[in-house]
């Protein structure tokens, strides 16, 4: 840590002017109170109230390196005791000097004063220290506090980025295979397909970049997610879409909705062989955008076993953006399994 | 080879049965005697055509492609597809079994035909290889769901409605709410794979469900019975270790 006089010029200011406020008041007193001749209360207060501050500034280093936490109390009194000699004796020492070529006849006042002098150089040395421990303190916590937000932020942003949904590989493997087909049977439809694929992937990839999207958007990608699906199951696969069109200017968080579309054809689609139909619907309310998404399953092959990870996934994605917990709601129907997300807008959507 | 290979397709989706029926049109060696579109039909297909060779998906409806091979009563060649599925990978790797990642060129699907002409030339039986596959679980988990085959019909349990397991020397009974299923597989097997929480393994011959337990009586000294929630009040023995278990599931 730097020094707190160098490195902040407010303090820097407030010290000189706390010690320039200090020593006007010592010559006023002096000459006008106690008649003592101006050039001596000048090198008084030289002595005392300019030479002190200017050397006790270098206590900051005495006091960093020692801190109250890790050093013993013994060490720490040895150390301060052996230091303020130090300063002490120089600082006499300089101010002798300092007088030295004004007093002319008797000098046994400096000698007389010599006691109260040392001990002025102690107690002074002891007030730095208390003054520099506090300053010391009072830095480290806010730099502790500031670090602690810096950190606390890299976390969300690790977090976030961890429970964001990755594109399924059996999902790509799988529809590179139809393409592989079409390229045989139907080069147009495998072109179309690629084109659906790629800008899927490319609307998936733009998710590390932006955390809100408006809804229309995220909409658009899970109708092209579901177009591909399509051509993988053909009429296996249904779906249908209710949305209020007032709904498509909200925000939402990017991807937030593929995962559950995937689980619907994962649990829905892949385990039957009958029709199942994806069910999106989605209404607002005041400042809420509540989507529900509900699929046919069959109850007798799957036993679901509470939540899975694409579902947990969300539930803390949601808690960390919202900071609010039931955003997402959960109703198995048996035969139809009900996911039902509440997004909160920051404002009402008309 | 004089005869061609009996071929059959068991594959859920539309295109990659369309692609691999392209692929195989003109393969001198391979006659498509049938296509599946479910893991139900391709049971029943396997055991009434009796086909040499076998293009199964993994990931299908209703039951997968490992859950198929438990069903089996003939066991053909099997060429396995998939297009990612890391559990099956490391089944495939650990048992040495060919198979094809999707999409897949028919240059890799011809080498894997080779070398099934190259097993059934050489007489290399893989019933053996084909039951540690079905047995090989990744890793901790458990099973979620039991395939049975009754002589016609095959039934998916999921493990919640299994009440008990009793040991019939190589097969074990599997008592539901609505009946009971014979199925060959090992009380190890079953011990292994269902979870410790809801099922103990009370006996050598017995696994229990542990909701299903209504009471524990002891009828002898150090000697004690399991009586099930049921209109029969089934009574199962239980050995000492099995009590012991059973005490440290329910902590009384």
């Amino acid at each position: 840590m730097k020094h707190p006089l160098t490195n902040n010029y407010k303090l820097l200011l407030y010290y000189v002017l706390f010690w320039g406020v200090i020593s006007a008041i010592n010559i006023i007193l002096q000459v006008f109170w106690y008649n003592v001749p101006l050039t001596y209360s000048l090198l008084d207060t030289g002595t005392n109230y300019v030479l002190y501050p200017l050397m006790g500034s270098s206590i900051w280093y005495s006091i960093r390196y020692n801190s109250l936490e890790e050093v013993s109390v013994g060490r720490l009194l040895l150390f301060h005791f052996i230091a303020a000699s130090i300063l002490c004796a120089i600082w006499v020492y300089i101010s002798f000097a300092i007088f030295k070529p004004f007093i002319t006849e008797d000098n046994s006042f400096l000698e007389n004063g010599l006691p109260s002098k040392i001990f002025a150089g102690y107690l002074m040395y002891a007030i730095y220290l208390v003054f520099f421990y506090a300053v010391n303190y009072y830095q480290s916590l806010k730099e502790k506090i500031k670090k602690e937000v810096e950190y606390k932020t890299l976390l969300r942003e690790a977090e976030l980025q961890a429970l964001k949904s990755q594109i399924n590989p059996h999902f790509l493997f799988n529809s590179l295979n139809s393409i592989s087909s079409l390229t045989v049977s139907n080069p147009e439809k495998a072109q179309e397909m690629v084109i659906n694929l790629s800008t899927f992937m490319r609307y998936s990839l733009m998710h590390n970049e932006k955390e809100m999207v408006p809804f229309s958007r995220e909409l658009e990608n899970i109708k092209l997610y579901l177009s591909i699906e399509k051509v993988r199951f053909g009429k296996k696969l249904n779906a249908e879409f209710e949305i209020d069109s007032h709904c498509l200017e909200a925000e939402i968080p990017n991807m937030i909705l593929q995962p559950l579309f995937e689980n619907a054809i994962k649990y829905g689609v892949y385990e039957t062989t009958e029709q199942v139909t994806i069910n999106t619907s989605c209404v607002c309310e005041g400042n809420l955008l509540k989507i529900t998404i509900v699929n046919d399953y069959d109850a007798d092959t799957i036993k679901r076993k509470g939540e899975g990870i694409g579902l947990r996934n969300i539930r803390q994605r949601m808690q960390i953006l919202y900071n609010q917990p039931d955003l997402i709601k959960i109703t198995d129907h048996k035969t139809k399994f009900e996911v039902q997300l509440i997004i909160p807008q920051k404002q009402a959507v008309s | 080879m004089s005869e061609k290979l009996q071929t059959l397709i068991i594959e859920d989706e539309e295109l990659a049965r369309n692609l691999l029926r392209s692929y195989l049109k003109d393969q001198p060696d391979i006659e498509i005697i049938g296509e599946c579109e479910n893991g139900f039909d391709g049971v029943k297909a396997i055991n009434e055509k009796k086909p040499d060779l076998v293009f199964l998906d993994i990931q299908m409806p209703k039951i997968t492609g490992f859950e198929m091979i438990e069903l089996l009563d003939h066991k053909p060649q099997i060429i396995f597809t998939t297009a990612y599925d890391q559990y099956a990978l490391k089944a495939f790797e650990l048992n040495a079994v060919d198979y094809l990642l999707k999409p897949f060129s028919k240059e890799r699907m011809q080498k894997a035909i080779e070398k099934v002409v190259h097993h059934i030339q050489h007489n290399e039986n893989n019933i053996e290889k084909l039951e540690e596959l079905s047995n090989f679980r990744p890793g901790e988990e458990y099973i979620d769901r039991v395939v049975v085959k009754d002589r016609h019909k095959i039934h998916i349990i999921t493990v919640d409605k299994i009440r008990y397991i009793e040991s019939l020397d190589d097969y074990v009974m599997i008592y539901t709410h609505d009946g009971r299923h014979m199925k060959q597989k090992t009380m190890k097997y079953f011990e292994t794979y269902l979870d410790p929480k809801n099922f103990i393994r009370i006996h050598r011959s017995f696994i229990v469900q542990v909701d299903n337990i209504a009471e524990i009586q002891q009828y002898e000294k150090e000697s004690y019975v399991v009586i099930l929630k049921d209109k029969d009040k089934t009574k199962l023995k239980v050995s000492k270790t099995g009590y012991k278990k059973i005490k440290e599931v329910l902590h009384f």
